[in-house]
């Protein structure tokens, strides 16, 4: 621990301690909560009860809850420093995929969105897996509340990069979003909204990533397969 | 190859591996989450799921069934946390090789890129868990659990070169496990002494990325090759780049306690506490250090601590309880070291115990100034060297022993000891200038010098003899003679392997033969407790895995037996690698 995190902690030590020992619980909640709405959800046969698109609501808000709480989480253990656990390993990116259908699978179907994916079959990269599947999850999850019924993740070799998209058929992102670029920076300057905590988050995650004098961006486009909204996440 | 495809959660792209048919346990202390990861696995078509709410509750299923797989969330409330269930788990033997170990937790876990945890779960996962995800990560480890099969039990049968080779022939096929496949190769070389080759496969990760563990591995290397300065530098860059690499800090603070630089080494070690404090080793690391520089606060938080981790830890240890006695002493509050002693021998019983609580107990007096019960400690301590019927202790405990006897004004025993230590290690320099030294404080320098060369030369004769009648051809009178000198040595290496050497060459000359293979696979196991990494070691393994296969069933009970009938075997003398 160094002086500048241990005047941090020594300025609140009980807000540290209780943060650290509350999240579990607020996980417990949040993974309760998001299971049984999924179980309920996959067991209603007709999506035309009115109480299942309150269900499916729910289950986006609840989505929402937890990457808003992975995020947090990963800022206070100070993601992107030489403080974080961060983990990287080779993975296959048809697993990568699997693990990100697979949270997103229940909260797409349930709001009537058709999900793409097209990535390289047999395609391995080295990255930190939990903290890309939670900007990705996070991408989605973003992209459902924009989208019209289309959502894409799609995975691919640039050169020395691995290019990962989220993109969906909505309007796209306002002007100033795109203008500004995607960097931590700006993200500070979205801090009074929602997307603020979600783009730094990622942008973290993508810089945390080195190889070789290179490190990972994220950006924003509009356009793309799907002529939406586009994220993009590029890792060394 | 591109492909497009619109998702299905019920793809799975395995061999088709049957969850249905498998034992399932869930450890969490909530219930909620238990009653969903239930639901999860009926959905997957399992019917065998048992469930516990806390680490004990786990332990006392654990121990009736084996479970094919484990889904344990980390943080359990009161008592064992999930690493600690899961290291009790994998020590008592209580998993299957093929069993599926998943540790759950509610954010990224520390413990998973600290590189210090011995017991690693097969896979760690973040909350929220859906079903497709849990499928996806059984699948994972189960395929990854198939790579390396063959491999785990060439490691479990101690054969630790065809283990290497094993890995080094699955490189090729599993570029996904390459990393993996190359990491246990190099840990398999280390344990079988081949340093050298261990540092080309590190190198060889290093050229794609800087994994931490291949350049703590490389720094581990350079350290037991003597190069502290080079190691120091290794470990400290990768605690540069990644603040949580616990296992660097170990190793820093080993470096620089080798150097000699216990302020430094103390400093590291305070700063691994701080980062992880539940570490049963690493508070006694601390306790000892801050002892030796006479930090009594400092030292008396971290033997506490220790006492307290260990309680639920099955890598509880005595040497907690000594050194909060001594620090008691130093506080001048006998009274209490006494009573933690009398605690100690009581809790953990067994001879090795009651010599050293003795010479505690002695050293204690003696720092405080109480000479005449001092004096009393090391005459009950000659007694008990004096019963035959005793087991002797360790090396490190002898020469411990010698010292405090010399101090108390005891001399006989100490000498005896003394020579008993020089013949079990005749032809160990380093630890021979240790036993001059100790001569050397007690005003018998050339008395010493005199009773070392007389006890080396005594083991040589005995070990030059067995190898006499063998090159001569004499194999049966040999392997005889060699069972003598075993007796007379127990704990010599060379005359160790020279016994075992000699019973494989009558069965490559002979024919195999079951008895005197598993003669030869105790002594080596033998060996292998009191100095494990050896390169003999290794080599001797593989040639009697060559004559026959060697049962790890054996070879884990004669481990047992020796660690039963001599305890566990201290730490200090292990070269471990992660």
């Amino acid at each position: 621990m160094d002086e500048q995190a241990s005047q941090q902690q020594e300025g609140s030590p009980e807000l540290f301690m209780f943060l650290a020992s509350t999240v579990h619980d607020m996980k417990n909640s949040i993974s309760v909560l998001s299971g049984t709405l999924e179980n309920l959800l996959s067991a209603h046969q007709s999506s035309a009860a009115p109480e299942y698109g309150q269900m499916a609501q729910m289950l986006y808000q609840t989505k929402r809850l937890n990457d808003n709480l992975i995020q947090l989480l990963a800022l206070y253990k100070d993601v992107g420093k030489p403080g974080y656990p961060f983990d990287p390993a080779p993975r296959s990116m048809r697993e990568l995929v699997e693990l990100v259908a697979g949270q997103a699978h229940m909260l797409l179907q349930s709001r009537g969105i058709a999900f793409e994916v097209d990535y390289p079959q047999d395609a391995i990269w080295t990255l930190d897996e939990d903290l890309v599947i939670g900007v990705l999850v996070h991408a989605i999850n973003n992209a459902v509340r924009y989208t019209r019924d289309r959502i894409r993740l799609t995975i691919a070799v640039d050169g020395d990069y691995l290019e990962l998209r989220v993109e969906d058929n909505g309007v796209g992102f306002p002007a100033n979003m795109l203008e500004s670029g995607a960097s931590a920076k700006a993200a500070i300057n979205f801090l009074s909204n929602s997307s603020g905590l979600g783009l730094y988050f990622s942008s973290e995650v993508a810089k945390m990533h080195k190889h070789r004098q290179r490190s990972g961006s994220i950006a924003l486009e509009n356009g793309g397969a799907l002529g939406g909204g586009c994220f993009v996440l590029r890792l060394p | 190859m591109m492909s497009s495809e619109v998702f299905s959660a019920n793809t799975t792209a395995d061999g088709g591996i049957d969850w249905a048919e498998k034992r399932y346990l869930i450890i969490d202390d909530f219930v909620g989450i238990r009653q969903l990861l239930r639901e999860s696995l009926r959905n997957l078509g399992a019917k065998h799921i048992d469930q516990a709410s806390s680490g004990g509750e786990a332990m006392v299923l654990l121990s009736k069934t084996r479970y094919d797989v484990v889904l344990c969330d980390y943080n359990l409330g009161d008592g064992k946390n999930g690493q600690q269930v899961l290291e009790e788990a994998r020590i008592r033997n209580l998993m299957l090789p093929s069993s599926v170990w998943l540790m759950v937790s509610a954010e990224k876990s520390v413990e998973s890129v600290m590189g210090a945890a011995e017991h690693q779960p097969d896979a760690y996962i973040i909350k929220p868990i859906t079903e497709g995800v849990l499928l996806t990560r059984l699948n994972r480890v189960w395929i990854k659990k198939q790579v390396f099969s063959e491999i785990d039990q060439a490691f479990a049968d101690k054969d630790y070169l065809r283990a290497a080779k094993l890995c080094q022939d699955q490189v090729a096929h599993h570029p996904l496990h390459a990393i993996d496949l190359l990491r246990m190769k190099a840990t398999l070389l280390l344990k079988a002494g081949e340093t050298e080759q261990a540092g080309v496969v590190y190198e060889q990760v290093l050229q794609d990325r800087d994994y931490n563990w291949a350049r703590c591995g490389l720094g581990k290397i350079r350290m037991a090759a003597g190069d502290l300065e080079a190691a120091r530098m290794m470990f400290q860059a990768v605690i540069a780049d990644n603040r949580f690499y616990i296992d660097a800090f170990d190793q820093l603070a080993q470096s620089f306690q080798l150097q000699g630089k216990t302020e430094e080494s103390f400093d590291v070690l305070q700063k691994a506490a701080k980062l992880s404090p539940n570490s049963v080793p690493r508070q006694r690391s601390l306790g000892q250090t801050a002892l030796k520089l006479g930090n009594i606060p400092v030292a008396e938080k971290a033997f506490r601590k220790c006492i307290e981790i260990g309680e639920f830890s099955v890598r509880k240890t005595v040497d907690a309880y000594l050194g909060l006695a001594r620090v008691c002493g130093q506080k001048n509050d006998t009274k209490e070291a006494i009573r933690l002693l009398n605690a100690a021998v009581h809790q953990f019983g067994g001879d090795q115990v009651t010599l050293r609580a003795k010479i505690t107990e002695g050293l204690v007096y003696h720092e405080s100034g109480d000479f005449r019960r001092a004096r009393k400690s090391g005459d009950e301590l000659e007694a008990m060297l004096a019963d035959d019927v005793r087991q002797r202790p360790d090396t490190e405990t002898c020469l411990d022993m010698a010292t405090l006897l010399f101090a108390v004004g005891v001399k006989e025993a100490p000498v005896h000891l003394l020579q008993y230590v020089t013949r079990n290690n005749h032809d160990n320099t380093v630890l021979l200038d240790d036993v001059q030294k100790i001569f050397d404080r007690a005003r018998m320098s050339d008395e010493g010098a005199e009773l070392i060369k007389e006890a080396r030369m005594e083991a040589a004769e005995m070990m030059n003899r067995g190898v006499l009648l063998w090159k001569t051809g004499k194999l049966a009178e040999a392997i005889d003679w060699m069972r003598t000198a075993r007796r007379a040595l127990p704990h010599n290496m060379r005359i160790l392997f020279n016994s075992a050497q000699i019973i494989i060459s009558a069965l490559q000359q002979n024919g195999y033969e079951r008895g005197l293979a598993d003669e030869a696979i105790g002594v080596l196991m033998h060996v292998d407790a009191i100095a494990p990494g050896q390169q003999r070691f290794a080599q001797l393994m593989e040639q009697l895995a060559m004559l026959a296969p060697v049962s790890g069933v054996v070879a884990a009970a004669a481990a047992s037996e020796y660690e039963a009938a001599n305890g566990p075997v201290p730490e200090s003398t292990r070269f471990t690698s992660s």
